[in-house]
């Protein structure tokens, strides 16, 4: 391990084929496969408001993004599968069963548009700044790669997230409300997402995996959507929240991080709904694969 | 005028539609490459509308915002609209999502093929575009059900062959020509009824699966598309739930 971490620490890039210890395996493999699965369950959350959308042309582009983080799923289970650890249909039937993890944001159920746009806009940037932190200095090749892909289009999901919420703070007191009460609901798991303060000895940071500590990425998002948010007239939803005249920066006081450890237990506010709906669906078309999987005829009629 | 809009709305409203129904589907496809390639199609449907809508408002030298789109899209009255059956219908099961996408993109092909040297030369141009995204979403249709019906008796068969008996008198909603249709032929706008593709859709379905419906099957309907079915109101509802929020509001 040693001599791995000696070339990981000079800049070493480690490729699928590449020998690689075992553990630095299992932990590169969980924390993209659990990147894939929260691709996938971030796309079911949002689903639920696509058929609603408010306008023709929106709607293509709210379906267009959506389809982007179904993409990027698509992409980082193959990542992932290139690992050896488990195929891609192990992965789902772990995803579904309830056995395999996803962020925390994606165990809470959008209830109205004003939270489908709260996602686009507070949690896409959460997740976009863990990305580029991971992007940076990303030891394991193939994640890298694939990694650039994702950011460029989830720099324009958060765009879309941006005007959207432009033209709701600019709107009517209907709006207004509206994503208000999202904000109530979203602001502390988008903060959640970044996780708690990083381990001294964390093996992702160690192993050039992340390239930046939570706690770190955490206060930087913080320190941006604080004041914009507040720009716009709305509110944040921390009571302890102080502005440190001294430092120039904002503190949101003490983050319970109950609601996030009953997200990792699948014991998330959703968690029970969106999981057995996604295994639902994939049981309900289970005939489609399974005839797609089957041989040709010509070809069973031989063996 | 009332002619040609009611014409180019009979098309608009059921790309719009079978655009929506296709886009439920996002997340929840058998696999995920099939999720990715339904959304693209539903995608295309809604472009497809949205570029059939501008000509409406063109008409009426309206200029095509979002919010003029979104005005004919989503804020008429159920008789104004003038989509098919075949389109306001919803389903939750893969095989009729899949067949009506094929039957859809079939019957969607001749039609655009009717109008392709259209004396209305903006709608010409709408044609060829679409026409080559079309071919894209037969091939995809194909590619899928060459499989899925590669086995006779299987149970992706029976799957399929029953929700194409479902789908099937519907189809006489899709081939209902509007009312003034007549005109639209004479002044050539269209070079044939939308009712004349009866025989080459029952024929190409027949070809695909293997059936033998006849010309008595998917008759084209003789009321202009004046009413909607009973999947129409509460589709609506649903596609309206953030617009009835605040129906002044911009999103």
């Amino acid at each position: 391990m040693e001599e791995f971490e000696a070339f990981l620490n000079d800049g070493g890039i480690v490729e699928a084929p590449d020998d690689m210890p075992d553990e630095y395996r299992d932990a590169v493999f969980t924390f993209i496969e659990m990147h894939a699965n929260s691709e996938l369950m971030g796309g079911l959350t949002e689903r639920d408001w696509i058929p609603k959308t408010p306008g023709l042309r929106h709607k293509m582009s709210v379906v267009a993004k959506t389809q982007d983080e179904i993409g990027h799923g698509h992409l980082l289970y193959m990542v992932a599968a290139d690992m050896g650890v488990k195929t891609r249909t192990e992965m789902l039937e772990d995803l579904f069963d309830g056995k395999s993890r996803f962020h925390n944001v994606f165990h809470y159920q959008a209830k109205t548009w004003g939270d489908q746009v709260a996602i686009a806009f507070l949690v896409d940037a959460a997740a976009l700044a863990s990305q580029q932190a991971v992007f940076k200095n990303c030891s394991y090749g193939p994640y890298r790669r694939i990694l650039k892909r994702i950011i460029s289009e989830e720099g324009f999901h958060m765009r879309l997230g941006e005007d959207r919420m432009m033209r709701i703070a600019n709107g009517s007191q209907v709006q207004r409300d509206l994503f208000q009460d999202a904000i109530n609901r979203w602001f502390w798991p988008s903060l959640q997402l970044f996780g708690p303060d990083s381990k001294p000895n964390d093996k992702l940071l160690r192993w050039h995996i992340k390239s930046e500590r939570n706690e770190v990425l955490r206060d930087a998002w913080v320190q941006k959507f604080v004041p914009l948010l507040q720009s716009y007239g709305f509110t944040i939803p921390a009571p302890d929240m102080k502005f440190d005249e001294t430092t120039n920066r904002w503190d949101v006081g003490p983050i319970d991080w109950e609601p996030l450890k009953a997200t990792l237990a699948q014991g998330g506010p959703d968690s029970a709904r969106r999981i057995s709906e996604a295994l639902s669906n994939w049981q309900q078309t289970a005939w489609v694969r399974e005839a797609l999987d089957a041989p040709a005829p010509e070809i069973a009629a031989m063996t | 005028m009332t002619a040609l809009r009611n014409y180019l709305l009979t098309f608009a409203d059921d790309e719009h539609l079978m655009g929506q129904q296709h886009v439920e589907w996002i997340g929840v496809a058998p696999f995920l490459e099939e999720d990715l390639a339904f959304s693209s199609i539903g995608q295309d449907e809604l472009g497809h509308a949205v570029m059939l809508y501008e000509l409406v408002l063109g008409l009426d030298d309206i200029e095509p915002t979002d919010t003029a789109i979104d005005a004919l899209a989503y804020r008429r009255s159920g008789d104004e609209y003038r989509s098919s059956a075949f389109v306001e219908y919803g389903t939750t099961d893969w095989a009729e999502a899949l067949v009506r996408h094929w039957i859809y993109d079939m019957v969607e092909q001749l039609r655009w093929n009717l109008v392709t040297a259209s004396s209305f030369t903006a709608l010409a141009v709408v044609a060829s575009r679409a026409e080559r995204e079309e071919t894209f979403h037969r091939r995809h249709a194909d590619a899928l059900l060459d499989k899925l019906l590669a086995t006779p008796g299987s149970d992706a068969c029976a799957r399929l062959l029953e929700a194409l008996d479902a789908l099937v008198p519907m189809l006489s909603t899709l081939l209902e020509p509007p009312a003034e249709e007549s005109q639209i032929l004479s002044e050539g706008v269209a070079s044939a009824s939308l009712a004349s593709l009866h025989l080459p859709a029952i024929t190409a379905i027949n070809e695909r699966f293997g059936t033998n419906y006849g010309t008595s099957d998917g008759v084209p309907g003789t009321a202009h598309r004046q009413t909607r079915s009973a999947a129409f109101d509460p589709l609506m509802t649903r596609m309206c739930e953030v617009l009835d929020l605040d129906p002044e509001a911009s999103w």
